[in-house]
């Protein structure tokens, strides 16, 4: 399907928005898409909109390849993903892991996950590592805290820390 | 007194069952499968002490679907008409489950006020029991699976919305808004196209969600609302101290009571002031609820699903005028 916006670029953007009480679609080819401010977080030149955490997904080295050209599961190749902004399964993220992983690592600042395990057989486990994790998160957070110099949360996260290390 | 400037505080979950691909890989029968699922897990019985109702979004028209968006209950995204697309809810529409948008649960909590804490145990519960029958997919490092990235690890989204007509005002805004990106937040207008908000309204949310605990992500967001609204009042207090300033809130009331025709734009601009003026003791007689409820009924679609009928802009601007002028008239 062509662009509506240019008509002779091949669409791959697809925005449903609701404008003056109008539900409206418009399929738009990527750099028409950008030209009307809609990046999707996978695009290499994503302007600095909220102070940087989202911008250029893909820029920077390019990613190792893990091996696999195409995820078993959902047929997904690397550039579907890259193309269309969006995973195909979840274990296209096996898969690709280690060509995600610096993108990940630039959106988040992290690649660990700290917060909830959903209970499933080993509950005992499951326990004891989410107070680890949250452990864990409160530290980095004191860190990037101090670093920002918010001493006023920096306090408060340190009495946090102090009185988990005293239950343990 | 939080509630002059914070108006609601929610929460959002996304999920995906790991034994299906994401919504953008699915089949229109995996995608009504799905909702299904979800339909007989949560619906015609108690669930988590809620009772829970279902509708297809294909069944809905467009005042309806597009009214959901103005009052945000589901994303534009959602608004289309799909039969993949099931909105669960219950009846105050306080908890939402939109099974088939970007991912193929998202679960939604809003409550009024300052309730961070609350919408996340209510989250929290769902999530763990809707898990138990749909198995979701989960990484021990990457956390929740998601179809972007961007929401990887709690898959967790709280924002609270606030109106901040002083700080807009004053235009430290934009200030705040680099400020915040450093604590890995976000600001954005809450009404309208543009970044610049209409009427003030703003939602502040976490943005990143890999390498942060739940807790401690709405903890962060509590604790840097606290600083706006406590900054948001001391300012509007030395900008009450302006006569022309108030004259401004005293003319935004008067034309919203005897306006005849009245478009959207102006009439949230003018709403505002009002609201700011109520809540600086400078208007009385009209409540906050009403203000706060007026915002949402005078947005396009909103009006004419109220009306049950196709309107034409000039037609809402009539309208719109009529519905304020009745509401606010002094009782
Ligand atoms: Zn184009
Ligand atoms: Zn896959």
């Amino acid at each position: 399907m062509k662009c509506e916006k240019c008509k002779s670029r091949e669409a791959n953007t697809h925005i449903k928005k609701v404008v003056n009480g109008e539900y409206t679609e418009l399929r738009l080819c990527s750099e028409c898409a950008k030209a009307l401010g809609y990046d999707n977080v996978f695009d290499l030149e994503m302007p600095d909109m909220f102070g940087g955490l989202l911008q250029s997904f893909f820029t920077g080295a390019l990613p190792a390849r893990s091996g696999a050209s195409r995820c078993p599961e959902c047929g997904s190749t690397y550039g579907d993903i890259t193309n269309t902004g969006k995973v195909g399964c979840a274990k296209c993220y096996e898969a690709f892991y280690s060509e995600l992983l610096p993108s990940i690592k630039r959106i988040h600042g992290s690649a660990s996950h700290c917060g909830k395990v959903p209970l499933r057989a080993e509950t005992l486990e499951v326990e004891v590592n989410s107070a680890e994790n949250e452990l864990k998160s409160l530290k980095t957070q004191l860190q990037k805290a101090i670093e920002e110099q918010n001493f006023e949360l920096a306090a408060t996260l340190r009495d946090k820390i102090k009185e988990m290390e005293a239950e343990k | 007194m939080s509630d002059a400037v914070i108006i609601s505080s929610r929460v959002r979950l996304a999920r995906n069952l790991r034994d299906y691909p994401f919504p953008n890989r699915m089949s229109t029968s995996q995608g009504e499968e799905i909702a299904e699922k979800v339909r007989e897990v949560m619906c015609g019985k108690d669930f988590c002490g809620y009772k829970f109702m279902a509708v297809k979004m294909e069944d809905l028209s467009e005042f309806d679907r597009v009214a959901m968006v103005e009052r945000h209950l589901i994303s534009p995204e959602f608004a289309a008409p799909d039969s993949k697309k099931l909105l669960i809810t219950t009846e105050n529409e306080e908890i939402s489950i939109m099974v088939g948008e970007e991912d193929h649960l998202r679960i939604q909590v809003i409550i009024d006020g300052f309730e961070l804490e609350k919408a996340y145990e209510i989250a929290d519960r769902l999530d763990t029991e809707l898990d138990k029958k749909l198995h979701f997919a989960f990484d021990k490092r990457l956390g929740y699976l998601t179809q972007c990235p961007t929401n990887l690890g709690t898959a967790m989204r709280a924002s609270v919305m606030l109106h901040l007509p002083a700080l807009k005002e004053s235009r430290t805004v934009a200030r705040i808004a680099a400020n915040l990106s450093k604590l890995g937040l976000v600001i954005r207008g809450a009404y309208g196209e543009d970044t610049e908000s209409v009427g003030a309204m703003y939602q502040i949310s976490n943005q990143v969600s890999l390498g942060i605990s739940e807790k401690s992500a709405v903890e962060n967001l509590r604790s840097i609302t606290e600083q706006l609204v406590n900054s948001e009042l001391k300012t509007r207090e030395s900008m009450m101290q302006s006569f022309e300033y108030q004259d401004k809130i005293g003319r935004s009331y008067g034309i919203l009571i005897t306006a005849r025709l009245i478009n959207h734009k102006e009439a949230v601009r003018l709403l505002s002031n009002l609201r700011m003026g109520i809540c600086e003791g400078l208007i009385e007689g009209v409540d906050l609820a009403t203000v706060d409820s007026l915002m949402l009924k005078i947005q396009p679609a909103s009006l004419m699903r109220l009306k049950g009928t196709r309107l034409s802009p000039e037609e809402r601007d009539r309208v719109r005028a009529e519905i304020i002028r009745s509401e606010l008239r002094p009782r």
